[in-house]
C-alpha cells in the first residue's frame, strides 16, 4: 500500500484463520438437547434455594451457588421482551453464512422460566408488525432433521 | 483503600479508522511515550506493567509478551489483562491493587486496540455461548438494538432521543483533537443515516477505532513529589454477572443489573447521597446512543425511565449541569481495549483542567466518574478527585 502523504511503501498481509472446535455440552445441557430432539421439548432447571427457574439448564445456580436438580417442563409458548430487526447480513458464527437480511430476531421469556431465549421471528420485518410483550409459540424443525443443537429450533411464530 | 493511589501521568494516540502506517508495537509505543513524557518519568522508574487489549482481536495471543519492545515491560513484573470491553478499566484496576498494596510505586497501565487488523464481528461471536445463543451472536448492534426496543416500549423514548446523543457525542468530539468521529452532524443527519438493526443506525452506534491509552499510577509519596496535578483514585467497583440471564436489554427488569449494584456499592463507599450533583463530570461507556440513556438511570443520574428526558433538557451537554463525555465517548472513539481506559484517562483530564478543547468550564471539576461496559453485561466504576479532600 502506498502513502499518499510521503508515498512511502506500508506493507499489510492477510491471513485467514481457520479454528476448529468440539464443545462437550456436559450432562446438564446434553439432557436438554436430548429431550428438545427426540421429544420436542423443553426443560428448565430450578434453584431449590431461589426457586429461579433457569435455561439452558446447568448444575450450579450462579446466585446461590447450590446445585440446582429440580427439572422443570416448559411449555412451548412465551412473551417477546425486546426485538430488533437486522438490516445486516451477520454471519453466523457457527456456520460461517450469512442470514440473509433483513430478517426480525428477538429475545423471549417462555412461561414458567425466569430466562430468555434469543431466536429468529417469523414475522414480516417490519416495525409495525412486531410488539414487545407480544404472545409467541416455538416453531421447532422436524424430529427426522432434529440434530440436538439450538437450531432444532427454527424460529418463533407469533400466537395469533 | 490501604494506601493512596494517584494517577501521575498519561497519554493517548490520535485514534482513527486506519492506522497501517504502524504496526501494534509501535501504537502501543506512542500512547507509552506520551504517558512517560506527560509524567516526566523514564521507563526505568516504572515498577510494573499492567497491559491488556480484547482477546485475539489482532490474531495475537500473549500481546504482553509480543509488545513488550513497546509497552516498556522489558525486564519488569506485571501482568496482561483481558476482561472485554471493561479492559481498559480492570488494566487501572489492577495497577491500582498493585500501588494500593505497596508492593509497587510506580505503575504502568496500557490498553490498546487495533481493530483494523482483525474481524471484529467474527471475534465477537466468540462472547456468546457455543450451544446456547451463538447462531444469532456476532455483533453488539443487534443486543443494543433489543435493549433499544425494550427501553422505547417501557418509557416512551423515541429515536430522536437516540439521535441527540448521537449528535452530543461527535459535536463533542469535534474539540476533542485525540478523538476518532469529529463529524459536524444534525439530528436530523443521525434520523437518516443507515438503519442497521431497528432502531439502531449508522451515527447511533460506534465505530471500530484503532489507539491506544496509557497511565501512570503512584503511591501517594511519588505523586506528591512527582506530580504537580496528581488525579486520586478514590473508589473502584465491579461485579460479575449471572451468564445467560441477558435481562439487562429488558429495562423493566427486577433482577440486579451489575452496573447499578456497583454504582450503588461504590456510592456507599464514598458517602454519595445524589451523584449527579457529587460528581461534577462522568466519562461513561457507551458503545450506542442508547446505552448511553440506560447509564444515567443505572447511575441513579435520574429515575428509571427519565434517561432520556436528560438527553431532552440538554442537561448532559458538555455546558450542561450533569456534563456526559465532553470527550465524544466510545460514540466517537472506539479502540476496545483502550476505551475504558480513556473513559478514566479523560476524566482525569478534566479534573486536572488539562482536557484542552473539550474541557468543562462551566463549573469546578473537583470530582468525576469513569465507567466501563463490556461483554456480557459488567463494568467497572471509577471514581476520581482532584484533592484527597473532595
Amino acid at each position: 500500500m502506498k502513502s499518499a502523504k510521503d508515498n512511502v511503501e506500508l506493507i499489510s498481509i492477510p491471513m485467514v484463520v481457520d479454528v476448529p472446535y468440539r464443545f462437550a455440552a456436559g450432562k446438564y445441557m446434553t439432557r436438554f438437547l436430548t429431550e428438545l430432539r427426540d421429544n420436542g421439548k423443553f426443560y428448565g432447571i430450578r434453584c431449590p434455594l431461589c426457586n429461579r427457574v433457569q435455561l439452558p439448564p446447568r448444575i450450579v445456580c450462579a446466585v446461590c451457588h447450590v446445585k440446582n436438580s429440580d427439572w422443570i417442563e416448559l411449555g412451548n409458548e412465551g412473551t417477546l421482551v425486546g426485538f430488533t430487526i437486522m438490516y445486516l447480513p451477520l454471519t453466523d458464527p457457527t456456520t460461517g453464512k450469512p442470514h440473509e437480511p433483513p430478517f426480525a430476531y428477538g429475545s423471549v421469556r417462555l412461561d414458567g422460566s425466569d430466562s430468555v431465549i434469543d431466536h429468529f421471528l417469523n414475522v414480516e420485518p417490519v416495525v409495525e408488525h412486531i410488539r414487545i410483550g407480544m404472545r409467541m409459540k416455538v416453531a421447532l424443525k422436524e424430529r427426522e432433521d432434529r440434530v440436538g443443537d439450538l437450531g432444532d429450533i427454527l424460529h418463533f411464530d407469533p400466537v395469533t | 483503600m490501604r494506601k493512596n493511589v494517584a494517577i501521575i501521568g498519561g497519554g493517548q494516540t490520535h485514534h482513527a479508522a486506519r492506522r497501517h502506517d504502524v504496526n501494534q508495537v509501535e501504537l502501543v509505543n506512542e500512547a507509552v511515550r506520551a504517558a512517560l513524557a506527560d509524567a516526566q518519568m523514564t521507563i526505568d522508574e516504572i515498577d510494573s506493567v499492567l497491559f491488556g487489549n480484547m482477546e485475539f482481536f489482532e490474531g495475537c495471543h500473549m500481546t504482553d509478551c509480543w509488545l513488550v519492545d513497546g509497552s516498556g515491560a522489558y525486564g519488569k513484573p506485571g501482568l496482561k489483562i483481558t476482561t472485554g470491553g471493561t479492559v481498559g478499566a480492570t488494566i487501572v484496576g489492577a495497577g491500582v491493587h498493585h500501588v494500593a498494596s505497596g508492593l509497587f510505586n510506580k505503575a504502568l497501565c496500557v490498553g490498546f486496540e487495533k481493530q483494523e487488523e482483525g474481524d471484529t464481528g467474527a471475534i465477537l461471536s466468540g462472547v456468546a455461548h457455543p450451544l446456547f445463543g451463538r447462531s444469532l451472536a456476532g455483533a453488539a448492534v443487534g443486543y443494543f438494538a433489543m435493549m433499544a426496543t425494550s427501553y422505547m416500549a417501557a418509557w416512551g423514548a423515541k429515536e430522536e432521543h437516540s439521535a441527540m446523543v448521537a449528535v452530543k457525542a461527535r459535536q463533542n468530539a469535534r474539540k476533542n483533537e485525540y478523538a476518532h468521529l469529529k463529524l459536524d452532524i444534525s439530528i436530523q443527519d443521525a434520523l437518516n443515516s443507515r438503519m442497521l438493526s431497528y432502531p439502531i443506525r449508522m451515527l447511533d452506534m460506534c465505530p471500530a477505532s484503532n489507539g491506544a491509552c496509557a497511565m501512570i499510577l503512584a503511591d501517594e509519596k511519588t505523586a506528591r513529589d512527582r506530580c504537580a496535578k496528581p488525579v486520586w483514585i478514590r473508589a473502584m467497583d465491579t461485579a460479575h454477572n449471572e451468564q445467560f440471564e441477558l435481562d439487562w436489554r429488558d429495562v423493566t427488569t427486577k433482577k440486579p443489573i451489575f452496573s447499578r449494584v456497583s454504582a450503588s456499592r461504590l456510592y456507599r463507599k464514598l458517602g454519595v447521597d445524589d451523584p449527579s450533583k457529587y460528581f461534577d463530570v462522568f466519562e461513561i461507556y457507551e458503545p450506542a446512543t442508547w446505552a448511553e440513556m440506560v447509564w444515567y438511570e443505572d447511575l441513579a443520574l435520574c429515575r428509571p425511565g427519565d434517561g432520556f428526558k436528560l438527553v431532552e433538557n440538554n442537561m448532559t451537554a458538555i455546558d450542561g449541569p450533569i456534563p456526559v463525555n465532553p470527550s465524544g465517548g466510545v460514540l466517537s472513539t472506539n479502540c476496545i481495549g483502550a476505551s475504558a481506559m480513556l473513559r478514566i484517562w479523560e476524566a482525569a483530564l478534566q479534573i486536572r483542567g488539562d482536557a484542552g478543547g473539550h474541557q468543562v468550564v462551566s463549573k469546578d471539576i473537583r470530582r468525576a466518574l469513569a465507567t466501563a461496559y463490556g461483554g456480557t453485561n459488567w463494568t467497572v466504576l471509577t471514581a476520581l478527585s482532584g484533592t484527597m479532600d473532595d
